[in-house]
């Protein structure tokens, strides 16, 4: 790509005066590319109204003379409690989270078994992926709740699933499929030989593991921690279906803001979540990028060294079913409970609950959420890989201050961005009199106020995009695009022609990615939704929280269904999924 | 990226979303026959659908809803009090409403309908007005309760019984109005804030969860999550019928707290026509039949109104002498204390 | 340290492919390696070397057949008891580890500590010339500095057997052809017997004392490279190792010296192995240097021509057979040019005949064993 033109772009830069073609076409070289100043411009802009804004607001708003009591009431006993269980429930579900995600990666990478039984164990694994987040909470209640099916109908128990545990279980299963992703291809990308050398050099498999194989996943290990810790501390769902008393940073901020409408007490708590999770966000990103294994030299040989020993491998594998089973009990208790009257007390089938939520009320939230987050998810693609070209192949100040803008739309937990929205938008932005922006929440908004949840959704997805293509534009060499660029493509054409075809796949695992996370987004837009605009996983929650649990199965069904069709169709537009799959890896990550 | 590209991209963008997304944003004014209401529901899901659906069918006017527990509701109006979404308010304690108009969010309408109501069941200046009564309950699954060996409560101290540690269920008093009127009664019960907070303190330790909806405790109760819940007897009688049949409703002697639910006209309301119209007819006696056919039983304050057999007789309940002036007064603070020193405390 | 004899008795390996197909690596190999040689496994990709590298240090089990290190069969020994010290392609560093901690990483494992530690370490780090790099990261080191680290590595635990995994593809030329003179010269100081593998003939002149030349998962033929060039065993050979045409005539006397063979109907004197009889057809490779330029008998146009310096390469024509001729007398008769027809003659005593079992360039070769001599 011509980086010439980007360095240059505080003034005209006018070429040689030239007769001949190499001096026009130099010429070129040293002018603006139009393309590129307006995609530079609006991503910029994007990043500033949309993302940094809001942020700035809600740390504007936490910065009072008034918020300072607040701040003393939640940093002193008793309400310092929540702080604790924040950090409790992050270092828990984290810890959780990343030994599941390791088991998984290991027994795919390194236990010897049967093709389809790894290949279902995958697929189970990417399951809660594609899902609502909190529809394990729901179905955990009415399988190991005190009255669940299994744990007191079969067993006979009363256990106490709300708070801690429960939130631990449900939470775990959520969060570690993207750790598990990433895990699995470092592990991939170990190069055998490492292992072999080990064992050459006199080392048992054990202490192979050990001195080697630990050691070098361990960036990997830390990034996957951190990530788990941000997503188990801007998690909402989970906390408010089944937290009980266990009150968190977000759940509490929820009530401020949806029970009692105090924005201050809002915007203090959101800093207080801010801050530690902004920094274990960027201390993970740091661990994320030395996470590379790939070995000195590239171009590994030999074959992973497999786990041989018999009562190793029935371990790994028997604790990698036992966790699967569980996964799909969990999501089988939500396909069964969407047929059921109500499940654990009336059994009779019944379609009744589909009829809700696909022709009764549902209706609205079903067609508004598709059609947003289907709005949301090629402009969010687009705008991902624009400012990973930007930020990889350009030249100008500022690029990483663009990165971490927009990497920012993840670090940030969601509820952040809720409040910060409601604080900005709420009210026509003015300068001197004129509307800049329209008011952009409420129901009195522009188009219902479903532009604000479209930002939301675009922002939360763009990082996805941004990572995604990051990494695969960095496996190109550049001379390619300056290839296309000496034979006289402009950067629009260069970016169409060359560049997109060539991450194509990192474009598709951005927009499936994007899409799944816009459908089952939940903590931002929980505090956008209008009486014209409805959103499922809010629905998902409405019904939770009155108990009608047969109508929030049905939902995630479809919630689910819609996903995977997605995927589908995403899959046929874009390119072959198997080539998503393998770049699919790259770490994105954080909280919905 | 190009620029006509993205221009493209947008115009495509705004039209798809105005067609498909136009509910009823657009403000209505004029004697013209109103285009669209929509309401602020505070009851059950099921009502609220059937009360918009018949208010809908009768007047022609396209109704939508967005259900809202009260304390939510509060905080939305307040929320968008530049720029109102709603235009009625309809259901909720009247604490709620007395609570918003105290912040300047409702407006008076003395709806020529609401002669026939009693003058305890609506506010004299017309800012609120009674559409349903319900009163507070104790709502236990029998079978939990007997497998802890304990008696059906009769009182609200019966409920401090160690035995029913982790077994009560009641919604936030911050964001349901059920469970502010629950709190509110302990205050009257027990002469002052003070004893009503070392009242909730000492239940804090039996409780389970604070749900966000009012009514959700009694599905837990249902399901057996719980022994006992704290709702509106109404609702545990709605849980009864939806198949949890070891539900048993039972009264605190000590006198009970109870809701009249209001309808009230929301300050500069985009739609007020339309919202008037609602008002008017949500006190008819046609309209307040339509709860007992899904299976709500609260009682109906128009006194022309069928009274259903599964609804509470009133006569048969101790209740306290509820003030919902005080109480709405009182319900921010409140609130913030009950939160502060009772929800954030760890359990002993 | 004591070098190791190395045996390979009738090693056969048969992958399964994903699609269940069995696919024969190697078929049915016999080696032995004397105490303190350099064997090298060489042929193209796929031809079986790297496999039985990978055997012979223990990450595959053959499926048939023994290895024998000093006469104790290690076939189903795990790689870390076999005492093998390898060098990896991908030079396998670990890269959390320091240069020091690479090269300890085996020491210490054989209960090495303290300031025999540091000194084996150092002592090893010495014999590769990597003085003051230990405190490094593999990453911060050259492809050649970090080459001679994972050299240093393997020798450090005083390895019986070396195995080398194609360890100098990844560097560039000139850095290549330094180093495996350096890796020579170490080998030669410490007597410890190697297993070379590598598709770079020139690689394998240079290192070995024995070449063994795979094709197909079979030994092609082993012998000292100056025997592997001069008499190669089959066409394959003789293609693989230097370049060579081949010749067809038909054998008109044999001799305790040689074939007499006609050429271009010229009878020539070429060197062979046993089983010629008269009136057979034999083949003959013609390397380059087997054919004079200038004068002789036949009349050969000239197709092409490459100037190299010191000599001159040309691409002769003779009815229908075209063969390469190398010139390193161009200064005194002058250049050539294509379409030009000039006199050549063959050198007999630089010509061979390949056996007549395998003369023909199928697949199917008939040798089911190699015995390898000692040099």
């Amino acid at each position: 790509m011509d980086t010439s033109a980007l360095a240059t772009a505080g003034g005209p830069g006018t070429g040689l005066p030239g007769d001949g073609q190499e001096a026009a076409a130099r010429g070129r070289r040293r002018a603006l590319d139009p393309a590129v100043v307006v995609a530079l411009v609006l991503s910029v802009a994007f990043v500033l109204i949309a993302i940094v804004w809001p942020v700035l607001a809600v740390i504007g708003a936490a910065l009072t003379d008034g918020a300072i009591p607040i701040f003393q009431r939640y940093l002193s006993p008793p309400q310092n409690q929540i702080l604790v269980n924040t950090v409790v429930l992050g270092v828990v579900v984290a810890t959780v989270g990343t030994a599941i995600a390791f088991l998984f990666a290991f027994v795919q990478v390194r236990v010897p078994a049967n093709r389809w039984l790894k290949r279902v164990l995958h697929v189970i694994a990417l399951l809660p992926i594609v899902s609502p987040p909190f529809a394990l909470a729901i179905a955990a209640i009415s399988l190991f709740g005190r009255s669940g099916m299994i744990t007191r109908d079969l067993l006979g128990m009363r256990v106490d699933i709300y708070g801690l545990p429960g939130l631990t279980l449900v939470m775990s299963l959520s969060f570690f499929p993207v750790a598990y992703v990433s895990l699995m291809g470092l592990m991939r990308a170990l190069d055998p030989a490492l292992d072999e050398a080990a064992a050459n050099l006199g080392s048992s498999k054990l202490r192979i593991f050990r001195t080697v194989t630990v050691p070098l996943l361990l960036p990997g290990l830390a990034s996957g921690f951190l990530l788990l810790f941000v997503e188990a501390l801007a998690d909402l769902g989970n906390p408010l279906v089944l937290g009980g008393n266990f009150t968190v940073l977000s759940s509490r901020l929820y009530i401020a803001i949806i029970g009692q409408y105090d924005m201050l007490t809002g915007s203090v708590l959101a800093v207080l979540l801010l801050v530690p999770s902004l920094i274990v966000y960027f201390v993970h990103r740091y661990y994320a990028e030395r996470a590379s294994v790939v070995s000195v030299t590239g171009k590994p040989t030999g074959r992973p060294s497999e786990v041989s020993g018999r009562p190793a491998r029935a371990m790994l594998l028997g604790a990698a079913c036992l966790v699967a089973g569980l996964i799909v009990l969990l999501y089988g208790t939500i396909v069964v409970g969407s047929f059921t009257k109500l499940l654990g007390v009336d059994h009779t089938l019944t379609l009744r609950n589909y009829e809700a939520v696909l022709f009764g009320y549902g209706t609205k939230a079903v067609t508004d959420t598709t059609l947003l987050a289907g709005l949301a998810t090629p402009l969010a693609g687009l705008l991902g890989v624009v400012i990973a070209f930007l930020v990889i192949r350009g030249r100008f100040p500022g690029r990483g201050a663009l990165d971490f803008g927009t990497m920012l739309g993840v670090a940030v937990p969601g509820t952040i961005f809720g409040i910060g929205y409601l604080l900005v938008f709420n009210v026509p932005v003015q300068i001197a009199g004129f509307t800049i922006i329209p008011k952009l929440t409420g129901g009195a908004a522009l188009l219902g106020g479903a532009l604000a949840i479209l930002l939301v959704y675009i922002l939360r997805s763009a990082p996805g995009g941004l990572r995604a293509g990051a990494a695969s534009l960095q496996q190109i060499d550049p001379s390619i695009e300056e290839a296309s660029i000496s034979l006289g493509a402009d950067q629009a054409t260069t970016f169409r022609k060359v560049v997109l075809p060539l991450i194509r796949p990192a474009f598709l695992s951005g927009l499936i990615y994007s899409f799944a996370r816009s459908m089952t987004a939940i903590s931002a837009v929980i505090f956008l939704t209008t009486p014209q605009i409805r959103i499922m996983t809010q629905q998902i929650l409405n019904e939770t929280d009155a108990a009608r649990y047969g109508n929030a199965y049905a939902y995630c069904v479809i919630l689910i269904l819609i996903v995977l069709a997605a995927i589908g169709i995403l899959s046929v537009l874009v390119g072959s999924s198997t080539r998503a799959e393998r770049t699919s890896g790259v770490n994105v990550g954080a909280s919905r | 990226m190009t620029r006509r590209g993205s221009a493209a991209g947008s115009i495509v963008l705004a039209g798809v979303l105005a067609s498909t997304l136009a509910g009823g944003a657009a403000a209505q004014d004029g004697a013209e026959t109103p285009t669209s209401l929509t309401v602020l529901c505070t009851p059950q899901e099921d009502w609220c659908q059937a009360m918009v659906a018949a208010f809908g069918a009768q007047t022609g006017i396209p109704t939508s809803y967005v259900r809202l527990s009260s304390g939510e509701a509060l905080a939305r109006i307040r929320a968008s009090a530049a720029a109102p979404e709603f235009s009625v308010w309809w259901g909720g304690p009247a604490d709620g409403f007395v609570a918003a108009n105290a912040e300047g969010l409702l407006e008076a309408y003395a709806s020529p309908e609401a002669a026939v109501v009693a003058d305890t069941q609506k506010d004299p200046d017309g800012v609120w007005t009674g559409v349903y009564v319900g009163a507070l309950g104790l709502c236990s699954n029998a079978s939990v309760l007997q497998e802890l060996g304990v008696e059906t409560p009769d009182s609200w101290d019966d409920l401090l019984d160690p035995r029913l540690q982790g077994q009560v269920a009641m919604a936030h008093p911050a964001s349901s109005g059920t469970a502010y009127t629950a709190l509110y009664t302990q205050v009257l019960r027990l002469g002052g804030e003070d004893a009503a907070i070392d009242f909730m303190k000492q239940l804090h330790n039996n409780i389970l969860q604070y749900t966000k909806s009012g009514s959700a405790p009694a599905q837990m109760a249902g399901r057996g999550e719980v022994a006992v819940s704290v709702v509106f007897s109404h609702d545990c009688v709605k849980n009864f019928d939806e198949g949890f049949t070891d539900l048993v409703v039972s009264f605190p002697a000590e006198g009970t707290g109870y809701e009249i639910g209001g309808v009230a006209l929301i300050k500069d309301a985009p739609e007020a026509e339309a919202a008037r119209m609602w008002i008017d007819w949500s006190l008819t006696a046609a309209a307040q039949e339509i709860g007992q056919t899904v299976g709500s039983y609260q009682l109906p304050t128009n006194p022309n109104a069928a009274v259903s057999e599964r609804s509470v007789n009133l006569a048969d309940v101790n209740l306290v002498e509820y003030d919902f002036q005080a109480a709405g007064e009182a319900r921010a603070a409140l609130t913030q204390r009950f939160e502060d020193e009772v929800a954030a405390q760890p359990v002993e | 340290m004591s070098a190791g004899t190395l045996r390979l008795e009738r090693v056969t390996k048969v992958f399964q492919t994903p699609e269940g197909r069995d696919v024969v690596a190697v078929d049915d190999v016999t080696l032995e390696l004397p105490p303190g040689s350099f064997v090298t496994l060489l042929g193209p990709s796929g031809c079986g070397k790297t496999t039985t590298l990978r055997m012979i240090a223990g990450f595959e089990t053959p499926t048939r057949g023994r290895i024998l290190l000093d006469e104790r069969d290690i076939a189903r020994l795990t790689p870390d008891k076999r005492g093998m010290g390898m060098v990896f392609q991908s030079y396998a560093l670990f890269p959390h580890l320091s240069v020091f901690e690479n090269v300890a990483y085996g020491v210490r494992l054989r209960g090495v500590r303290g300031r025999d530690l540091d000194q084996r370490v150092e002592a090893a780090l010495a014999l590769v010339n990597l003085h003051g790099l230990a405190r490094r990261r593999p990453s911060e080191l050259s492809g050649g500095q970090q080459q001679r680290v994972a050299l240093a590595r393997a020798m450090a635990i005083e390895p019986r057997v070396l195995l080398f995994d194609e360890p100098l593809s990844n560097l560039d030329a000139k850095l290549r052809v330094s180093l495996r003179s350096e890796i020579r010269r170490i080998q030669q100081q410490l007597g410890t017997t190697s297993v070379y593998v590598t598709h770079d003939q020139s690689e394998a002149m240079a290192l070995s004392d024995i070449v063994v030349v795979m094709n197909a998962g079979r030994v092609e033929q082993a012998g000292s490279p100056s025997e592997v060039y001069r008499r190669p065993r089959s066409r394959f050979v003789a293609d693989f190792i230097g370049s060579a045409d081949f010749l067809d005539g038909p054998v008109l006397g044999v001799t305790p010296e040689g074939l007499d063979v006609s050429l271009f109907g010229v009878t020539v004197r070429v060197a062979a192995g046993d089983g010629h009889r008269v009136g057979d057809a034999a083949t003959v490779v013609v390397r380059p240097e087997s054919v004079r330029v200038g004068d002789g008998p036949i009349r050969a146009l000239v197709r092409g021509s490459t100037f190299l310096g010191s000599l001159v390469e040309y691409e002769l024509m003779v009815g229908d057979q075209v063969f390469g001729a190398l010139d390193p007398d161009w200064m005194s008769r002058g250049l050539h040019v294509p379409g030009e027809e000039v006199p050549v003659s063959l050198i007999g005593s630089k010509l061979y005949a390949l056996p007549p079992d395998v003369r023909s360039d199928t697949a199917a070769h008939a040798s089911d064993t190699t015995e390898v001599a000692a040099d």
